[in-house]
């Protein structure tokens, strides 16, 4: 796991564009310059031993979330909310709970969220200044807080409410995957306080990983699937029970409660 | 159900006032060039002036709300640094070119004694070859904008920007005939006042065309949302009877917005139509009628924006 962490860690390091220069760039000529500024930047800094992307992708950031591990305690999310300063009512990681039947026949399950970092990002797509984007060299998708107006569209357009309007900043704002502490070859914060070791970050296009390796293994599946944005994290055990099933007649006794906003269903 | 506002009365008045004035500035461009001459010249001359004045204002008193709803007005600024596909800045390069083109536009009837084939004649023709698609791409982007996120199933329907684009050009309509309403002094010249009257019929019956098609299109809208399964189905219900929004949709969109105007309309239009009688609509209905379109295209914008966040992604 360290391994991948580091191959991972220097790639971000060297390639990633300083976010004062790529507001820079954006501000004198738009996406095309960027795009070329990055690729000028992947082919100037790329070590003549790196060996070619592997099966001619890059890296994809990812994780897997083995649920059976997770005992529910929000480590991650107060990890995630004191490594970010996350203003108080919003989080850019929680915890959801589901509780389910009725005595003696009960059960509750806990499902831990993050963004998603979808290969295909609807919230990329309706972002009007490029201010969210998906970073080439890693897969992240992150915010550049310079160039969003705060106008919400991305908020609107992300499927599991993955987004939220930084109260303080006023800008859209997310989990990017750690990436200032990956860059220095260190987990993520909730990874690393994860006390069951539930949440596996790594490199899911290096079929050598940790968490490609679960990923062949286990039973594994995404969130929403059906929406067709092919999320990079995944879930071993996840029960995907939700706020459709508790509104169904024939289920009952059925509680999610997603520790985001105040919400309940009955 | 998610049940976050996140664009709330500064959004939803701004796709109201910008639908209000790119309508108006479409319907003024399109009279103004395939108007005719003959004996309705000046009349449709004084069509195209009215929406041509009336238009650009309420396009920019909403771009200014919702750049005033972003927080920091200097941001706005972002959008203008490129363009992408994002139907929003698609729509705020749309929307910018609409407002310096309309305000020119606006500007050739501004002189004293403007008339049809004065010395501004030729620009004033040039400048509406360019008002008509920039008020249409106005309109239909706020709809474009919403249909596009198929995370929210309500929204998600490549008739909503039809919705809108409809909504816009009956808007803009009542608007003009509002704007005619008020401004209008009964004068002792009888041709003008038949004139006055015989272009009022053109809009009135335009109106009546539009607010049909209107209906058309909420049906299709309702109807194929709710024969589908799943998201979609579920979200359209709030507006179908028995749902939390039903009674402001069915009550302020559809009768008051639509069928009170279409109705009274209908009478001062069926007669000339049928039976060759001379329009001549009474000041009260001229402002009675664009007024509750009015309403009805406020109304409509409110309950899909909100209808659209609080019924918002479902399902895990």
């Amino acid at each position: 796991m360290a391994d991948e962490r580091e191959i991972g860690g220097r790639e971000s390091e060297e390639v990633c564009p300083a976010p004062g220069r790529r507001e820079a760039i954006q501000a004198l000529a738009g996406g095309l310059a960027a795009t070329v500024a990055v690729a000028a930047a992947t082919a100037l800094s790329a070590p003549p031993t790196e060996p070619a992307p592997r099966n001619g992708r890059g890296i994809q950031y990812g994780m897997v979330i083995d649920v059976r591990r997770c005992i529910g305690c929000h480590a991650c999310t107060v990890a995630c909310k004191s490594e970010f300063d996350v203003p108080v009512g919003e989080n850019r990681s929680w915890v959801e709970y589901v509780e389910k039947g009725e005595y003696p026949y009960v059960g509750r399950s806990f499902l831990p969220r993050l963004c998603n970092h979808c290969s295909i990002p609807p919230c990329v797509y309706v972002c009007p200044t490029n201010a969210t984007y998906k970073r080439p060299q890693d897969g992240a998708v992150v915010v550049d807080v310079g160039l969003c107006i705060g106008c919400k569209y991305c908020i609107q357009a992300c499927p599991y409410e993955a987004r939220f309007l930084n109260p303080i900043t006023g800008a859209a704002d997310k989990c990017d995957f750690c990436l200032h502490r990956v860059s220095k070859g260190v987990a993520p914060a909730c990874v690393s306080t994860c006390v069951g070791g539930a949440r596996i970050f790594g490199d899911v296009s290096d079929p050598e990983s940790e968490i490609s390796k679960l990923i062949a293994s286990e039973r594994v599946t995404v969130l929403r699937g059906e929406m067709g944005t092919l999320p990079n994290v995944y879930y071993i055990a996840a029960d995907h029970t939700d706020s459709i099933d508790a509104r169904r007649p024939e289920v009952r006794q059925v509680e999610v409660d997603n520790h985001r906003r105040r919400k309940h269903w009955r | 159900m998610s049940g976050e506002l996140y664009w709330g009365l500064p959004v939803i008045g701004y796709l109201f006032l910008a639908g209000v004035g790119a309508g108006a500035v479409t319907v003024s461009s399109y009279v103004l060039l395939r108007g005719g001459g003959g004996r309705f010249a000046g009349a449709h001359f004084s069509l195209a002036r009215y929406g041509a004045l009336l238009g650009p204002f309420p396009v920019m008193l909403g771009t200014g709300m919702i750049i005033f709803e972003l927080g920091r007005w200097d941001r706005a600024l972002n959008l203008f640094k490129l363009i992408n596909l994002s139907p929003m800045s698609i729509g705020s390069w749309l929307l910018l070119l609409f407002m310096t083109i309309t305000v020119l536009y606006g500007a050739t009837f501004l002189p004293p004694g403007a008339h049809r084939g004065d010395r501004l004649e030729g620009a004033r023709r040039g400048l509406a070859w360019v008002c008509m698609p920039l008020g249409i791409g106005v309109a239909v982007y706020t709809g474009v904008m919403l249909g596009a996120m198929p995370s929210r199933p309500f929204w998600n329907s490549p008739i909503l920007a039809l919705l809108f684009l409809v909504s816009s050009l009956s808007t803009g309509i009542a608007t003009i005939i509002l704007g005619r309403a008020l401004v209008h002094r009964k004068g002792a010249d009888r041709a003008a006042e038949k004139q006055f009257h015989e272009s009022g019929y053109l809009l009135t019956v335009s109106d009546v065309m539009l607010i049909g098609l209107e209906l058309m299109v909420i049906f299709l809208f309702l109807m194929f949302a709710h024969l589908t399964v799943g998201g979609v189905k579920e979200a359209v219900s709030i507006i179908l009877p028995g749902g939390r929004m039903a009674a402001m949709f069915w009550i302020w969109v559809v009768l008051v917005g639509l069928l009170l105007p279409a109705l009274l309309e209908m009478v001062y239009v069926v007669p000339p139509l049928f039976y060759h009688r001379s329009f001549a609509a009474p000041r009260s209905v001229e402002v009675v009628v664009p007024v509750s379109v009015l309403i009805g295209g406020f109304m409509l914008r409110y309950v899909v924006v909100v209808a659209g966040q609080i019924t918002g992604p479902v399902g895990i």
